[in-house]
């Protein structure tokens, strides 16, 4: 959805640490991507590429890794993922109950995120 | 920022750990801060295009009778359309327009409260952009999130959307006077709506002749 406004953020941040560590060309960036965002990682990459055109950037690898939901409940304790059968309509969404206890007071530690951690540059 | 280790000669790793949606959930939780030192109960309307989020809006204020106390911050993307709209209902009004943004996000509700005056303000509205995708992934900081979808889109909205509904604490379907002819089925509506989301109170209305809004307003814990 709202793939390009992240993707230029992603863009400007690399850039931005490109340049300040004197970097005259990027080589990969790595990025993760929760699948609770509603990102989808072919797009991103298609955008950050388009935006690293004419930059020391041009031609970078764009790694994703897309990270599982993880979840803790307040009534039982639980912290961990989700049972994998889960429908496929449901997959994106965020759980109702714990996969444990049925609780419903569950919140996401994990999956609403999309992470650069890091860049790699040729000084 | 963290350069950590040299591969080869001339190769290195900069780490950044930078997470670019942890900044609108870090603001949205000053917006939520700054909400509740003015017991202010902030909702955050979304909805889709021409649902009728504004009607409803109208209507509440018509119902209410204390637009002294309400304040609404309509988003856009251009035109001042809904905030003259809601400002003849008396409320406090400021319009958000986003240019190309599909959504409202923490940073731009954050401007708008700096620059609003809130003293005595109970009810604070805010009128995302119509659209059922991206607000969903923006929290602004308010208190509960409602949606608002209509007959007229058709029979399958909710269940095509299914983030969104997932993502509210209150549905709201509209424009329920308009089912027969659209040849809708209600209650297939509320079936998709509670299979997404089985917590969220599901509410019909038809925001331009005031039914459901009574619900609406008891449900949100407006009557204050």
């Amino acid at each position: 959805m709202h793939e390009f406004s992240i993707s230029s953020e992603i863009a400007n941040s690399v850039l931005d640490a490109a340049g300040k560590n004197k970097g005259k060309k990027v080589l990969s960036i790595q990025l993760e991507i929760g699948e609770l965002t509603h990102l989808n990682g072919e797009q991103v990459a298609f955008w950050v590429h388009e935006l690293f055109k004419g930059s020391v950037a041009e031609g970078a690898e764009v790694k994703i890794k897309t990270t599982k939901v993880r979840i803790h409940c307040k009534t039982c304790g639980y912290r961990g993922g989700m049972k994998s059968n889960q429908e496929d309509f449901f997959r994106h969404l965020m759980p109702l109950t714990c996969p444990r206890c049925n609780g419903i007071q569950i919140r996401a530690v994990k999956g609403r995120e999309c992470i650069l951690r890091r860049i790699q540059v040729i000084k | 920022m963290k350069v950590i280790k040299s591969r080869g000669p001339e190769i290195f790793d900069i780490e950044l750990e930078k997470d670019l949606l942890a900044k609108n959930r870090y603001l949205a939780k000053e917006n939520k801060k700054r909400f509740d030192r003015s017991n202010i109960l902030a909702i955050d309307i979304m909805g889709s295009i021409g649902s009728g989020k504004t009607s409803m809006i109208k209507a509440i204020l018509k119902k209410l009778g204390m637009s002294k106390k309400i304040a609404v911050i309509a988003g856009d993307l251009t035109t001042t359309i809904d905030a003259e709209r809601i400002e003849r209902e008396g409320a406090r009004v400021i319009q958000v327009n986003t240019g190309r943004e599909c959504h409202l996000d923490a940073n731009l509700i954050h401007q708008a409260i700096k620059r609003m005056n809130l003293d005595g303000v109970k009810v604070l509205f805010i009128e995302n952009v119509g659209n059922l995708i991206c607000p969903g992934e923006f929290p602004l900081g308010a208190h509960k999130r409602l949606v608002v979808t209509s007959v007229t889109e058709g029979p399958y909205m909710i269940v095509k959307h299914p983030y969104i509904f997932r993502e509210a604490d209150v549905i709201v379907l509209n424009k329920i006077d308009l089912a027969k002819a659209m040849k809708v089925n209600l209650s297939q509506l509320e079936k998709d709506a509670k299979k997404i989301n089985p917590h969220a109170p599901f509410i019909k209305t038809n925001a331009l002749s005031g039914i459901g809004i009574s619900k609406i307003i008891n449900t949100l814990g407006l009557k204050t």
